[in-house]
């Protein structure tokens, strides 16, 4: 901590750092399977990590602390070695295939205890990096920066939340419905995938998810909080044949006019997922919140990579044209779905 | 060790910083982003994002991706402007100066008029140490034309020079896209420049072979992280011998710095200060830990000052530099 302390000494006092990031090392609580190629990753905390909300992300480091070359390098130490025998350096790159940058994780969940803070990420095995994730276990060492961007918003004037959450779009979802429970919303989850083996969920022995379409507590990450929800897949192997916004739409009609307006619908997933949602619900004259997606290198607003297409807002100055690249990572990820301009 | 630990100062042709390490341009946003990850008051000098006299969008998505040992991107020069700079980001810069770095803002122009304009005005602001110019950007239209072509670097820089206050540093970025980066490191010394800083990225592509595109958006981008860094010791080594060494022009290196190894390695071969760019991607702390394990490298090698250390590179005699074969 005091590297962090020392760090802050540079900043004015007019730059807002709340909530505070950090580079942390972590241990794998546990690393389990939850569906083909998905992993539950369960990570301890020393002390008490910064505060966090739903919709917000780490950078996992997806190669062991200090790049594998040396740990004390991330720790600001020095090396020692005798004059007489040359220290042997290993060199990373070119005897391990590693991912170099971080890679961002949704939070999926949290906890805090007395000796510390978990927080749950999900991933699935896509490349490099995520590869290296799979083989963890637990006691193993990572190191992740965060918390990092924004969050959900939840309304004073709105109390019924309509999750919707595609493929890897569905842990932010499970980190809302946590924190939605806590402040007294009505819940209804919409889960979606491809095909039954793909749904990254846990569903209750007993509890199918209703064919029909129906919201039932069948997915345990909803219903340990009293939600239902509805699963839909591309093939109908489980749940409701569909897409996600097939099991979303029959909901909405079924609401009355003062009930939408106090309905948000919150959406992450793939990019077409989430704009098919957003008409839905702007048809239905509900308002919608979407977490987006893009690659990023750092995280921290400075490499400028991961730009969404946002309309221009009042007040906004200094630009052409009806909208303006703004960063997933600092200026998101969660925006409001009109906002967005959609490709 | 004996005494009083090495010293890390650096005089850089007049630019006297407190120890070498300095973020590079792009890499760090405008000033406060990494704030609570890096003790920014413990650079040796801070570098901006590249700023062009008008705001900026920058390329389309995707503008990055990784590479084995590397990443390319191509944001496009992406930035909010000279006018935006000045007034928004230049008051926080210079808190931080007070802090202690040395303030470098890099720019960019599409001809040389637009340079000097840029650097006449930049100049004239107080607590600004140096002007990086960026004339090797790989992702903009004609963004490598400067940095390529001596003919055109030489008169450039002596426009640019010509624009600006005389106490203030002239910084050219060399670009590794070149046959022969001694020619371009010698014309931005002819036209003015005190200081140099290499490399660039390297323009790079890769490829979605399933789609049979590029993976880039903007189809090419430019190349950093560890894979570059033995290519850019070379070139650093290559201008350190045959060009800046004479000239007494320090080079400011860069080019995959993740560990002190990497910017031991450079300052051996030439260079005299250092600037971390991709690494701050994976630890936004990573100057000021180099910083704090060069001290030590220092004192292993019996030397009490960094500068003793800066080309001390041995060469095997009978080596043959494969460029000029």
């Amino acid at each position: 901590m005091g590297a962090i302390m020392s760090a802050m000494g540079s900043l004015p006092a007019n730059v807002s750092t709340i909530p505070m990031r950090c580079l942390v090392g972590a241990t794998v609580v546990f690393n389990e399977p939850i569906c083909r190629e998905h992993f539950r990753l369960r990570l301890g905390l020393p002390g008490r990590f910064s505060p966090t909300k739903p919709g917000q992300f780490v950078q996992l480091g997806c190669r062991p602390p200090g790049g594998g070359q040396n740990q004390e390098a991330l720790l600001g130490q020095c090396i020692e070695w005798d004059t007489a025998i040359p220290p042997k350096l290993t060199q990373t790159e070119l005897c391990e295939e590693l991912a170099l940058l971080r890679r961002p994780f949704s939070l999926a969940g949290r906890g805090d205890n007395a000796t510390g803070t978990w927080i749950d990420v999900i991933h699935r095995v896509v490349g490099t990096g995520t590869q290296w994730l799979a083989h963890l276990a637990a006691g193993d060492r990572v190191d992740l920066i965060g918390p990092l961007g924004n969050q959900f918003e939840l309304p004073d004037d709105k109390s019924l939340g309509l999750l919707v959450g595609g493929g890897v779009g569905l842990p932010p979802m499970f980190y809302l419905a946590q924190w939605m429970h806590q402040a007294g919303w009505d819940v209804v989850g919409f889960v979606g995938a491809t095909t039954r083996d793909l749904l990254a969920v846990t569903c209750n022995s007993g509890q199918e998810p209703d064919p029909g379409g129906l919201p039932t507590h069948c997915i345990e990450e909803f219903s340990q909080f009293n939600f239902p929800a509805v699963v839909t897949t591309d093939d109908g192997s489980q749940g409701l044949m569909g897409r996600v916004t097939d099991g979303l739409e029959p909901l909405l009609r079924g609401l009355s006019v003062p009930r939408r307006r106090q309905a948000v619908v919150f959406v992450c997933g793939p990019q077409a997922m989430m704009q098919a949602t957003a008409h839905l619900a702007q048809a239905y004259g509900v308002d919608c919140q979407v977490c987006l997606e893009q690659a990023m290198a750092c995280g921290m607003g400075t490499c400028q990579s991961c730009v969404v297409k946002i309309h221009d807002q009042p007040g906004d100055i200094g630009e052409t044209g009806d909208w303006r690249y703004k960063l997933a990572c600092t200026d998101g990820p969660v925006f409001n779905a009109q906002d967005v301009a959609w490709a | 060790m004996n005494g009083e630990e090495p010293s890390l100062n650096v005089n850089l042709a007049g630019l006297k910083l407190a120890n070498p390490m300095m973020t590079a341009s792009g890499t760090c946003g405008y000033c406060f982003e990494y704030a609570d990850l890096l003790d920014l008051s413990r650079l040796g000098a801070f570098v901006t994002k590249t700023i062009t006299a008008k705001p900026r969008k920058g390329n389309e998505a995707y503008r990055i991706v990784e590479t084995r040992g590397g990443m390319l991107n191509a944001i496009g020069l992406a930035n909010v402007g000279l006018e935006v700079f000045l007034k928004e980001k230049l008051p926080q810069l210079r808190q931080l100066r007070a802090s202690g770095p040395r303030i470098i803002v890099n720019i960019a122009g599409h001809d040389a008029n637009e340079f000097a304009e840029l650097a006449t005005h930049v100049s004239a602001e107080d607590d600004i140490d140096a002007i990086e110019l960026n004339v090797s950007c790989p992702n903009v239209a004609g963004g490598l034309d400067f940095g390529t072509n001596p003919d055109l670097l030489e008169p450039l820089v002596a426009k640019v020079r010509q624009s600006i206050t005389p106490n203030i540093n002239l910084i050219v970025k060399l670009s590794p896209n070149v046959g022969d980066i001694c020619q371009t490191a010698r014309a931005a010394i002819n036209g003015g420049a005190n200081i140099l800083s290499m490399i660039n990225t390297y323009t790079a592509l890769t490829v979605d072979v399933y789609h049979r595109r590029p993976r880039l958006a903007n189809g090419t981008g430019g190349l950093s992280g560890p894979a570059i860094r033995p290519l850019a010791v070379y070139l650093v080594n290559r201008v350190y011998q045959n060009v800046a060494r004479q000239a007494n022009v320090p080079i400011i290196a860069m080019g995959g710095i993740q560990y002190w190894q990497d910017a031991a390695e450079f300052i051996l071969a030439g260079a005299s200060a250092l600037a971390v760019g991709t690494g701050l991607f994976i630890n936004p702390a990573t100057p000021t830990n180099i910083s704090d394990q060069l001290v030590s490298w220092l004192s292993k090698l019996g030397y009490n000052h960094l500068e003793q250390a800066v080309g001390s590179l041995q060469m095997p005699t009978a080596a043959t530099d494969t460029h000029s074969q």
